[in-house]
């Protein structure tokens, strides 16, 4: 394939809200996605993210706002007419057709009237850039899911449209064929310079691929971000909770003050924060202390902060091992290196790291503190 | 195999075949006996095996003008499952794939209109026919058979439909194909064992029908199958001969039918578990 010095289209939602009876769907929808840009939506399922993709789409349309592509407003377009093309969860590749016919379907729209040579070059160079030539005259019930996908894939990319929508589009896959997709996504991405919005449930799915990353639960955009900005600076727990391999270490509590700095206390548990000036201003506050699994280790002979904790499971990960260590009854999850001796039954003393540290509001989830700072978004 | 696995499935078997038997006997009787002469027909000990071969039976009704008999019939049979598929395959994707107002109402009416026995509305419709001079023609014949025939054909498709996965046609309409291309590239071909089902079932009343084609035609012309065959206990009395000869006539193509597309009319009915 040829390298285009054109990029993608940039893709403009205001107000746009979806409602399905009573429940909302999309709850007023602001999102600027740049030309050229890999976005992810990511959510769990039902939070809207499939929905704006759908409407995006122009597979449903959205009850109130404006949806642009490109600058243009296409929120009442038919979906042929909004230069997009779409890769399907399932692939929904034309289960009557080969491989080739599925490549060249795109191209043999009645408004394209493109010549038959032409399209065959087209699909064959298609097929090379995507290594899939050999599968050509196959159908597709006759190939692997990997390879459906790169067909599907294919498809889309066949009529080189400014803007490509992947809905979930390696979750049927294997764990290590997703791996190597994602990789060839990512430079594929690279190659084309194409918008991509994709539409994913995994948060190292979205993490490693993306630009941007919006996160959406229930109907709302909660945070659009680059991935790093939303590992280090969630705006809420929820995002917190999302973003990360393992799920984020919560204390539900208050914080008191004592002679030797802040303490969070939860139950009996006392749990100091060290001297820091941030964690004072929410003193007598019901919150909620979380830590990643990262930030909590194992402390050597003579450092102070921590608690004493029994460790109960230790799990082998490659590189490092996972524990999880309890203390006052409170289950803790940390990480340390592969060689370190732990052992079940152990009296361990956890070490939190002070930047690893953050503060919820225990009633609305809203970040107060973010990696031992005070919250960007506070109020 | 245990023996009382081994047990049941020989009564399974038994029973089946008893049920089979009581089937297709009669036809059986029917066909051996459309080869026999008159004397063999009627004799008091009855033998399933023709004495004396003979096609007889059968150059008699074809000179009696059966041939246009069946020309009518395929005609008629050919047409309304013509006009059924073209409406119906159209009809049940509106249904199956579109909100709109009025939807509930229109679902529950084909329903409805599918448990009104035909035999009811025979009055009305031959009065409604003779109003509008169809009476006594071959399209009348397809048009009130149609009538008849549609709401099946309705369902049958439309609850197909539902089964086909919807991002096929998403992926059709984004690569630039209206709704309409859409169903005849993607939907129909994929909707395969579903059209055999429905032409079987529209198929198997316009054949077999009697009653309505005997009520809107009596020139000879236009008449049917089933009318033809009836006219023969009048003709020849009671000649069994040509009667049955004339059944046999009648009966093997949609026997014949029905054997060769039979995995598809069960893949239909059963819906989606065929595809492709």
């Amino acid at each position: 394939m040829t390298d285009r010095a054109e990029s993608g289209a940039s893709i403009e939602f205001s107000g746009v809200r979806k409602r399905y009876g009573s429940t909302v769907a999309l709850d007023e929808l602001d999102l600027h996605i740049k030309p050229g840009e890999f976005v992810s939506l990511l959510g769990p399922s039902g939070s809207g993210k499939s929905t704006t993709l759908n409407i995006l789409a122009g597979l449903l349309q959205p009850d109130e706002g404006k949806v642009l592509i490109g600058g243009r407003d296409v929120t009442r377009l038919s979906p042929d007419k909004r230069d997009i093309a779409m890769v399907f969860q399932n692939y929904a590749l034309y289960p009557h057709m080969t491989v080739a016919e599925n490549l060249a379907f795109p191209l043999q729209a009645p408004g394209r009237s493109m010549e038959r040579d032409a399209i065959v070059a087209r699909v064959n160079e298609v097929a090379k850039a995507l290594g899939i030539e050999q599968l050509l005259q196959r159908q597709p019930r006759e190939i692997s899911g990997g390879q459906q996908q790169r067909v599907a894939l294919g498809r889309a990319m066949v009529r080189d449209p400014k803007v490509f929508l992947l809905d979930e589009p390696l979750s049927n896959l294997d764990a290590r064929l997703r791996l190597r997709m994602r990789r060839d996504l990512k430079a594929l991405h690279q190659r084309l310079r194409s918008t991509i919005v994709y539409v994913t449930h995994d948060q190292s799915e979205a993490m490693s691929l993306s630009d941007r990353v919006a996160i959406y639960m229930g109907g709302k955009l909660q945070q659009f971000a680059p991935p790093l900005d939303i590992y280090r600076y969630p705006v809420n727990l929820f995002v917190a909770q999302f973003m990360g391999e393992r799920e984020m270490n919560t204390l539900v509590g208050r914080v008191e003050s004592t002679d030797m700095g802040c303490v969070m206390v939860s139950g009996s548990l006392r749990l100091p924060l060290g001297e820091a000036e941030t964690w004072r201003h929410f003193r007598g506050r019901d919150v909620i202390l979380g830590i990643r699994a990262e930030g909590i280790q194992i402390a050597g002979h003579g450092e102070v902060q921590g608690t004493l904790a029994k460790v109960r499971l230790v799990e082998h990960a490659g590189a490092e091992q996972v524990f999880f260590a309890d203390a006052e009854n409170i289950e803790f999850c940390g990480r340390v290196p592969a060689d370190s001796d732990l052992r079940i039954g152990d009296d361990v003393h956890l070490h939190l790291v002070a930047h690893e540290m953050f503060l919820f509001d225990a009633s609305t989830g809203v970040a107060l503190v973010q990696g031992g700072q005070p919250a960007r978004n506070a109020e | 195999m245990k023996p009382t696995q081994v047990a049941s499935g020989v009564a399974r078997l038994a029973i089946s075949v008893l049920i089979a038997a009581a089937a297709l006997l009669p036809i059986v009787w029917g066909l051996l006996s459309s080869f026999k002469t008159p004397q063999d027909i009627l004799q008091t000990t009855p033998r399933w095996l023709p004495a004396t071969f003979t096609l007889e039976n059968y150059i008699s009704i074809f000179k009696a003008g059966t041939g246009g008999y069946l020309f009518n019939s395929i005609l008629v049979s050919t047409g309304t499952v013509a006009l059924c598929l073209a409406l119906g395959s159209v009809a049940g994707y509106g249904l199956a794939r579109f909100q709109f107002p009025g939807k509930r109402a229109v679902t529950v009416s084909i329903i409805a209109v599918m448990s009104i026995p035909v035999a009811s509305l025979l009055i009305p419709t031959y009065t409604l026919m003779a109003e509008v001079a169809l009476v006594n023609t071959r399209l009348g014949l397809i048009l009130v058979y149609s009538a008849y025939q549609l709401p099946i054909v309705i369902w049958i498709m439309a609850t197909y439909y539902q089964t086909l996965p919807e991002e096929l046609e998403w992926s059709a309409l984004i690569d630039g194909y209206s709704r309409a291309q859409t169903l005849w590239k993607i939907v129909l071909p994929l909707s395969r064992p579903a059209l055999i089902a429905a032409t079987l079932f529209v198929l198997t009343f316009a054949w077999n029908d009697f009653v309505v084609a005997v009520t809107l035609l009596s020139a000879d012309s236009v008449r049917t199958l089933p009318i033809g065959i009836y006219n023969f206990l009048g003709f020849y009395g009671r000649e069994w001969g040509p009667l049955l000869a004339a059944s046999m006539v009648s009966i093997v193509p949609l026997v014949a039918l029905f054997v060769a597309l039979q995995r598809f009319f069960i893949a239909g009915m059963t819906g989606g578990g065929v595809k492709g």
